[in-house]
């Protein structure tokens, strides 16, 4: 596959390991009254789309970026790659 | 025998002669030739045996689908089974052998089975060796295995050299056919990068083959012409011997180059080179592919397809015969007749399946129209051809034509499904195509020359406008459109003999028949039940004939069918280039301590530690084996003072305003408050809660971490930090960069540790315990003035300090430290005394810190801090993980002192039966301690914190042993910390 | 006087080797520093590197050459190097005293191993390795990438037309070394 990065343009899937649902971005909060209960979903559970599915890539043979990819797990579209940072801000991860 | 059916014309270089020999026969050939049309010259039929029946076969195509004439080139360890004579170029000196065959090729012993193919029909061997179950491994399998297979291996090292490359265009081409020519030629003029690439040596595809005229020249003139043209263009990469084999994710291609097979020698140069080509659009111009009709005994040697026999003639100067008849269900045979008898090659017959006039006047023939071939004739040779009207007519060779197949494997490596189109009687490509590739000429289903040429100009101009290249207008090449009627005609009904529908797996008509019968319907069954399609030509000339067939015994219709998934590779890629230069010790990377060479010099032994090499023990004088030397360094270091080259523990480089929050988010433990100037050990977990990694961070200023993880886990810690900084945190200012091949790191460990390390780091850098105290850290001058790290941090247990220098001072640095500490009788010491030492002490290494275990398992829950965020915290607390009996890291020691411990041993209770139900906790480590003179382990057992001084059994099935050992501290060496304080 | 002194023995110290029109060779006293710039201090940062050095630190994947001769490199979003000739091991504390503690600095001196290689066929023989595409419409001279060739992370600048400087792990030197000679011998 071809990663088309938001700063160094279109690179080879080898250079990039891929981690998995950009799900994980969004860690629960330790402190909330479930967090248990929150932190085993975010640890176990995962959808499996036959389709579009948000993923994170991470540039180790290039600039170490994390990336979320926008990709098709049927066709192995990419349709979108963005930087993961950006993305977790955009989510609200803000320390 | 000499070149006996050589004759005129031809793009040989007749100049040259050529000898080679086949098996062990003396023939001659020119540059130009293949294997197979010097074989043809030298009037060689016969030229292997079938891989189920041992039936004498001959050459069967002019190309890569071959699936006949397989045989073995080379000697000694170059030899190379299964290569396609066809493809394989003739050199000076080429030595081939055939194959599959006991005894001489022309009298196979193993013949016998095609007396019994009434019993070897398919699925034969699922229905026959059922029984009884026990001969299967004794008496069958051997039997199977002996007979199966082709061509053998040389069993002996290649000693070739193999390479890789990457390639990048704007246009891949591939296939320089007519079609393909004209889209390069488009796309060069235009100014794109293209790469053409043919696994023919020479460019032209069938322009070389028949005798059409392109801009009023020769088909091959006009391919020559072009060549020329492209070959002087910068942004043009001409590859021939290429063949593009694979199509894979986002204009991604794989090709493999055959650089020194038509040489005699490969000069040192590789062999072969796999491609990795990068290509932003690609036109598939990859031709067509003519297909036989089955009729009985149609595998006779002289029985080959029409396209090959005109290839033959035309493009090789050779005849495959001297008296030919054609059998043709479309007008395209008809043009192998006409150009046989241009070139005074005898046609006697042209057999039409169709009622119609003849297409052209082929003079000396006669014509059967409306007529089909019942049966051959000639065991080794065919010598005649019976009609269906039961008419013999004498032949030497029988061309045979049943329409073209359009090559679309490439477009069927990722989803694209072909589609059937009836006024071809073809399958053409359909679904959705490789991103980027759209496909031209016969490829797609345009056979005549001049659409061909005209739709290769069509697509590479549609796919430079779609990357928005401008495209250069130019004059088309010009040609005729040749006659292509075909109808649907698949095998003669009235033969009774086997008629073989793939004959490189010896499957007949009535095995696709049978297959149907039995309820294999699906195409893929029928593929896996009667092995129809597999092998190294993967069913090119068998498979849509099979197919067919199977639709009109299943009454369906051929599109109801559908087609095998075609996958890659197109054609068969060997290990070798497949491996390129990851062989022997290049493998893989290997890296080196910064201390390797003097390590070298002074005894060292190595052992591979993930990549790195790293010393395991340093060899004295007269010490017989590693225990000598181990337990040597081990009491030197215990005794005065040992140093180590720990470089490979990897190194990170933690700065930003955030830094100390940022640790204290990946580290389960606190860090928040650590003072500058101090280290601290630390203790990583997953999210899951269990131990991830373990190591020891340094504040070197304000801002300014060092850390340190595992050997192992260097780099996976380095991108979970990262994760943690940018998806997690962030808007933390912390910063990473890997500093672990930067320093070269040595643990200077023993009592006389200070007093060694006194000599080197300069004087004004106070070393005594009250000033740099156990834990300390500071950055100091050693040897006048060279900037250096110093740690003091043990895992030995010992006064210990770990001192780094810039790495490239390494070598330099072990030698004077073992200078420094020759008053003091000190030695460089080994992985394996580390080992020794870090159990000695109960220090937690890798076969503690599994990935499967904890913080509360490993003695240190309360470290896992609940006060603060931090990575694993929550779920460390889950019930199942922080039980009061959950296993616990102890120390043991065998009850009779003599006693080897064994690692891997798992404890259960004195009295209890050794099973799983009474599992008590495994030993994870055991050493000889020299220092305590016997064996002593590490391991986890239940509730282990409340059990020192009970006696278990440690028992391993595996090794058959079993040992009573004593629970105690896992501290078996200073377990109050004096020595390291002191 | 101290008692002992320490040598320098970088892993490829002294290469110089000539295939055919190809020149093989391992610069001398190659310092290199990396240069973060702070969450939220990026502009003063830039500020102090352009003052330091004269020249702006480029855009990623970009060098920009100093009147001094030193070479910035930036690495990523947040990351750069300087690069530049400096026998002795005090390379950070020279560019962290430039840069005022607008910037943060790790010495990479040692980290990494260098070649560079020169010659008209130098690309065939990096074609061989290297995934990126090294033709001038999608590397242009004064671009620096990092990528991987035979397993090993590698970063490559084009220094001029024909002449590419090749930076790897330095404890993977000899590795690196063999990937390079085995390219060059490949296509010499």
């Amino acid at each position: 596959m071809i990663i088309n990065h938001p700063i160094l343009g279109p690179r080879d899937a080898a250079e990039f390991v891929c981690l998995g649902d950009a799900c994980m971005i969004d860690r629960p909060d330790w402190e909330a009254e479930d967090a248990m209960q929150q932190f085993h979903e975010y640890g176990y559970l995962r959808d499996n789309p036959a389709g579009q599915h948000q993923e994170l890539w991470y540039h180790e043979q290039g600039d170490r970026s994390w990336l979320v990819l926008t990709r098709n797990t049927l066709t192995h579209e990419i349709t979108k790659v963005e930087m993961a940072r950006d993305v977790a801000r955009s989510r609200g991860r803000d320390k | 025998m000499s070149q006996s059916n050589r004759i005129n014309g031809g793009l040989i270089d007749r100049s040259q002669t050529w000898d080679f020999t086949f098996n062990g026969k003396k023939m001659q050939g020119h540059p130009g030739d293949t294997l197979a049309s010097a074989l043809i010259a030298n009037g060689q039929k016969l030229v292997g045996r079938s891989f189920k029946y041992h039936r004498p076969r001959g050459i069967f195509t002019a190309g890569s689908e071959e699936p006949n004439a397989l045989v073995q080139l080379r000697a000694g360890a170059h030899q190379e089974p299964n290569t396609r004579a066809t493809v394989a170029e003739l050199f000076d000196g080429l030595t081939a052998t055939s194959q599959n065959h006991r005894g001489p090729l022309e009298y196979d012993f193993m013949a016998v089975t095609d007396f019994l193919s009434p019993f070897l029909s398919a699925g034969f061997y699922y229905k026959t060796f059922m029984w009884p179950k026990a001969f299967w491994e004794k008496i069958y399998e051997p039997i199977i295995r002996s007979s199966a297979g082709l061509g053998s291996l040389s069993m002996k090292e290649d000693p070739d050299s193999y390479d890789k490359g990457f390639l990048h265009c704007d246009l891949l081409v591939i296939g320089a056919g007519p079609s393909g020519l004209s889209a390069a030629l488009t796309a060069a003029r235009s100014g794109a990068r293209v790469i053409l690439a043919d696994e023919d040596f020479r460019p032209g595809g069938r322009l070389n083959s028949e005798t059409l005229e392109v801009d009023g020249m020769s088909g091959s003139d006009w391919a020559a012409h072009t060549v020329a043209e492209l070959s002087a263009m910068d942004n043009v990469r001409l590859m021939t011997r290429t063949t593009v084999y694979g199509a894979y994710d986002h204009g991604t291609y794989g090709a493999l180059e055959k650089c020194t097979d038509h040489l005699a020698s490969s000069g040192g140069k590789p062999r072969q080179i796999l491609w990795r080509i990068y290509s932003k659009r690609a036109v598939l111009a990859a031709g067509a592919t003519e297909r036989p009709i089955a009729f009985g005994n149609n595998d006779r040697p002289g029985v080959m397809m029409a396209s090959a026999v005109r290839t033959y003639v035309n493009r090789f100067g050779a005849t495959p015969g001297q008296q030919v008849a054609v059998f043709t269900n479309n007008d395209d045979g008809w043009r192998t007749a006409k150009d046989l008898a241009d070139k005074g090659v005898e046609v006697n017959a042209v057999i039409d399946t169709r009622n119609q006039p003849p297409v052209i006047e082929i003079p000396g023939a006669r014509y059967h129209r409306d007529a089909k071939v019942r049966d051959t004739i000639g065991r080794k040779g065919i010598k005649a051809i019976t009609l269906a009207d039961d008419q013999v007519i004498p032949v030497d060779c029988l061309a045979v034509s049943g329409g073209w197949n359009p090559n679309v494997h490439l477009t069927c490596h990722q989803r694209g499904r072909p589609e059937w189109r009836d006024d071809i009687n073809a399958f053409v490509p359909g679904g959705v195509l490789p991103v980027g590739m759209t496909v031209a000429g016969a490829a797609n289903g345009q056979l005549s020359l001049a659409s061909a040429l005209q739709e290769g100009h069509d697509q590479a101009a549609a796919q430079l406008k779609d990357i928005g290249i401008k495209v250069a207008k130019a004059k088309l090449p010009q040609a005729e459109d040749e006659a292509r009627e075909s109808v649907a005609f698949w095998h003669v009904k009235e033969s009774d003999k086997r008629a073989w529908v793939d004959l490189q797996n010896d499957v007949t008509v009535k095995d696709v028949k049978l297959a149907n019968h039995e309820g294999f319907r699906s195409v893929e069954l029928l593929k896996r039940y009667t092995t129809m399609g597999m092998a190294t030509d993967q069913g090119k000339t068998s498979n849509i004939s099979g197919l067919a067939i199977l639709a009109e015994e299943a009454g369906k219709t051929i599109p109801e069918v559908g087609t095998t998934i075609f996958r890659p590779p197109y054609t068969p890629v060997p290990m070798g280039a497949l491996g390129g230069r990851a062989r022997g010790k290049d493998f893989r990377p290997y890296r080196l301590t910064p201390s390797h060479k003097w390590a070298e010099a002074n005894g060292g032994s190595f052992v591979t530690v993930g990549n790195w090499m790293r010393a395991e023990w340093y060899t004295r004088g007269n010490e017989k084996g590693w225990r000598d030397s181990v337990d040597r360094e081990v009491q030197m270091t215990r005794n005065s003072v040992g140093i180590c080259d720990v470089t490979t523990l990897g190194k990170i480089d933690v700065q930003g305003k955030d830094a100390a929050a940022f640790l204290n988010k990946v580290y389960a433990n606190g860090f928040a408050k650590l003072d500058v100037g101090k280290v601290r050990y630390g203790i990583m977990l997953r999210e899951d809660g269990i131990c991830y990694d373990d190591g020891t961070t340094a504040r070197m200023s304000e801002n300014h971490y060092v850390m340190t993880t595992t050997t192992a886990n260097a780099v996976l810690v380095f991108r979970r930090m990262e994760f943690a900084r940018q998806c997690l945190w962030p808007n933390m200012d912390v910063h990473l960069i890997s500093t672990t091949d930067g320093w070269a790191q040595f643990a200077v460990a023993g009592p006389n540790a200070r007093n060694l390390l006194r000599k080197v780091v300069d004087d004004e850098h106070d070393m005594s315990n009250e000033a740099f105290p156990f834990m300390a850290c500071g950055e100091v001058t050693i040897c006048g003035g060279m900037p250096a790290r110093l740690f003091r941090i043990s895992f030995s247990g010992e006064l210990a300090y770990e001192i780094a220098v810039p790495a490239r001072y390494g070598n330099s640095m072990m030698s004077v430290l073992n200078e420094a500490g020759a008053e003091f009788d000190a030695c460089p010491y080994g992985t394996e005394a580390l080992g020794v030492m870090r159990i000695e002490k109960g220090h937690a290494a890798g076969n503690e810190l599994n990935g499967q275990t904890t913080a509360h398992n490993l003695g240190m829950g309360r470290m896992v801090s609940q006060k603060k965020e931090c990575i694993g915290n929550v779920l460390s607390q889950r019930p199942e993980l922080v039980r009061d009996d959950a296993i616990k890291l102890m120390g043991f020691k065998p009850v009779n002192p003599e006693t080897k411990l064994i690692a891997g041993s798992h404890f259960i209770n004195k009295g209890a039966e050794a099973n799983m139900d009474n599992d008590q906790g495994w030993m994870t480590s055991v050493a000889y301690s020299p220092i305590l003179g016997h064996s002593i382990g590490l391991g986890f057992i239940k509730s282990g914190d409340t059990r020192k001084g009970e006696i278990v059994r440690a028992v391993s099935p595996l090794h058959g042993t079993e040992m009573e050992v004593e629970i105690c501290s896992a501290h078996f060496i200073d377990p109050e910390g004096e020595r390291l304080r002191a | 006087m101290p008692e002992f002194t320490l040598t320098a023995e970088p892993p490829l110290m002294g290469l110089n080797e000539t295939f055919g029109d190809m020149v093989l060779r391992a610069p001398a006293d190659m310092a290199i520093v990396s240069i973060a710039l702070p969450l939220g201090g990026e502009e003063a940062a830039l500020k102090a590197i352009k003052a330091a050095y004269g020249v702006a630190m480029p855009e990623v994947g970009q060098m920009a050459t100093s009147k001094g001769g030193e070479t910035l490199m930036r690495m990523s979003m947040d990351q750069g190097f300087v690069v530049f000739t400096h026998p002795t091991p005090d390379a950070n504390a020279i560019v962290n005293a430039k840069l005022k503690g607008k910037a943060y600095t790790t010495d990479q001196t040692d980290v990494w191993c260098a070649l560079e290689l020169s010659g008209a066929t130098s690309r065939d023989a990096l074609e061989r390795i290297c995934p990126l595409d090294l033709h001038d419409a999608g590397f242009a001279v004064g671009e620096a990438k990092r990528t991987m060739m035979e397993h090993l992370g590698t970063i490559i600048a084009r220094t001029d037309t024909d002449t590419w400087l090749l930076m790897s792990g330095s404890s993977s030197a000899g590795s690196f070394l063999h990937a390079i000679e085995t390219s060059i011998k490949n296509v010499s």
